[in-house]
């Protein structure tokens, strides 16, 4: 599923990495621990969190994850924007909460397991 | 959802002895909130309702037992820390533990109807009380 | 029996009135019906006797031991006519429940028909069985209600006779005390629930307070928290000696933070804190001064009876 189609269907905000959301999503993760995305994020993977915190940016990059959705309406931090922006990873923004997005994305198929 | 019918859908063990399964198999769930923050977890409209973290000290059982929730469901097969073992065990907090992602627990859960948390509900809720 | 319930029952006996309890829908056979027919009819429906209507008119009533006396002289083919109780007795539905159970008592019955008032038309039956399972609906009803308002702030200061009433709970705080943290908060829950205090505003405190704890001990070296609860609002007071916060505006923004980076491995420092506890206040306030320290002031409005019930139907508490 490409992360364009899912913007669209979850009306998502784009706060950053408009340019990388031709991206073919793999599958989700869901977590705010920093350890848990960096030991178990896989590559491809759509981050679900609702840490507004730079550093997450760091490890979307090192993960080469498809992107990051902030959920209940958190907005970014500004340094945590502007790095997003500086790397080109998609920071996108959901009013919903996040059982609610991950429930959407799993309903459309998207999987938490890896084969 | 009744938390022993959650347990199956999640392939998930009950955690913290034979009480915790006997007292709280017939608990009623009635929301879904799965963060790992307890800022996001504390709220006072959501009794009733399951957490789903993999946060495992004693904070997360005294989030969710001062909001007043049914059981807290730990992901990707965490064990909780004796100190929260032992604080959920005081405070007749039901523990689960599953070995599915936080991803695929939500995903289930959702698919079979289980409602999450309304924030704009909610803080429609907060606006109303001033 | 508790003295408030048994009370509590005699007053029903006079309040409620016979057609609160009987039954309706009456099943009744004519006088033309066979004796025999009359076995199945009180099997299938369950019932221990029938009023006998001719033409809708109650002429008599006919009841299993009149039938059981029936056998004993052989079951002879005859009519209900034959062996049903002519000189009936009924009650009116207006008339009190103490009337009928009185009657009963006295007449030595399981059963009597009743008639509507204006009609004199057969409108049901009233038996003990009803008369018990009325009372004990009615009884149920109550407890309901009286639970509900059980957990009204009145409540809560009910005994005491003052012109002023206020209970004062103060609690210390560590720094840095990871283990203990959101120990008060709980404690607090525990006993504001126990004092009867509405649910909804005792979660609304405890979910404050454990916000102010835990910026006690991420931030401070300790503090103190005093909560003051009187019979309309709960007030909550959070001191600390320092470091004080430089810029309240920010602070209060949801996401700010400036706890360190392994706070939030701990599953904090989403800078919710004050945020939320504004949510669970109907007043706040905060002063600080850097290098002093910060007071936190919050007031929190009890939940009056109405919302307390409609919470309740919510939340199916």
């Amino acid at each position: 599923m490409k992360l364009n189609d899912i913007v669209q269907k979850l009306g998502l905000e784009v706060r950053a990495g408009a340019g990388a959301l031709a991206a073919e999503v793999r599958g989700g993760y869901a977590s705010d621990l920093l350890s848990d995305v960096i030991a178990h994020g896989r590559p491809g993977d759509l981050w679900v969190t609702l840490q507004t915190h730079p550093n997450t940016v760091a490890v979307a990059s090192m993960n080469a994850l498809a992107g990051i959705i902030l959920v209940n309406g958190r907005e970014p931090e500004a340094e945590t924007l502007q790095k997003a922006q500086a790397e080109n990873i998609a920071l996108l923004v959901s009013a919903l909460p996040a059982f609610e997005v991950v429930g959407r994305l799993y309903a459309w198929g998207l999987s938490g397991m890896r084969t | 959802m009744k938390l022993e019918e959650i347990r199956k859908v999640l392939d998930a063990e009950w955690f913290g002895g034979e009480t915790s399964r006997t007292d709280c198999s017939d608990r009623e769930v009635l929301l879904c909130h799965a963060s790992d923050l307890m800022s996001d977890v504390l709220t006072f409209t959501g009794a009733g309702s399951l957490l789903l973290t993999g946060l495992t000290n004693a904070q997360v059982i005294r989030a969710a037992e001062i909001s007043d929730f049914a059981g807290v469901c730990f992901v990707r097969g965490k064990k909780p820390q004796p100190e929260a073992v032992q604080l959920a065990q005081e405070r007749g907090i039901a523990m689960l533990v599953t070995p599915l992602s936080m991803f695929e627990s939500c995903g289930r859960l959702h698919a079979k109807g289980l409602p999450g948390g309304d924030r704009a509900r909610e803080d429609a809720k907060c606006r109303s009380k001033k | 029996m508790p003295e408030q319930e048994i009370t509590k029952t005699q007053e029903m006996v006079y309040e409620l009135l016979v057609r609160d309890v009987m039954t309706k829908g009456v099943i009744s056979v004519a006088p033309s019906t066979p004796m025999s027919g009359l076995r199945e009819i009180l099997r299938v429906n369950r019932i221990s006797g029938t009023p006998v209507l001719d033409d809708g008119k109650l002429v008599g009533i006919i009841s299993i031991e009149d039938f059981i006396s029936w056998l004993a002289d052989g079951g002879p083919e005859c009519p209900v006519a034959d062996r049903m109780t002519a000189d009936v007795r009924a009650i009116y539905d207006d008339e009190p429940l103490v009337q009928a159970v009185c009657k009963l008592e006295r007449l030595g019955f399981g059963r009597l028909p009743v008639l509507g008032r204006e009609t004199g038309c057969l409108v049901g039956v009233i038996t003990k069985g009803d008369i018990v399972s009325g009372l004990l609906k009615n009884l149920e009803v109550d407890y309901l209600n009286v639970e509900m308002r059980g957990s009204r702030s009145s409540h809560l200061f009910e005994d005491i006779v003052a012109d002023q009433s206020l209970l004062v709970l103060k609690y210390q705080v560590r720094g840095a005390d990871f283990k203990r943290a959101g120990a008060c908060a709980s404690g607090l829950k525990t006993t504001l629930r126990r004092l009867g205090v509405p649910p909804q505003t005792t979660r609304r405190a405890a979910v404050a307070t454990y916000e102010a704890e835990m910026n006690l001990v991420v931030f401070t070296e300790g503090g103190r928290v005093t909560v003051e609860v009187e019979p309309e609002l709960i007030r909550l007071k959070v001191e600390d000696g320092g470091p004080g916060i430089p810029d309240i505006e920010k602070a209060m923004q949801p996401g700010f933070s400036t706890a360190p980076d392994w706070v939030r491995e701990l599953g904090f420092g989403a800078g919710m804190g004050l945020p939320n506890i504004r949510k669970c206040a109907d007043r706040m306030r905060l002063d600080s001064t850097v290098g002093k320290g910060t007071r936190l002031e919050v007031e929190i409005l009890m939940e009056q009876p109405d919302e307390a019930e409609r919470h309740c139907a919510e939340v199916g508490a």
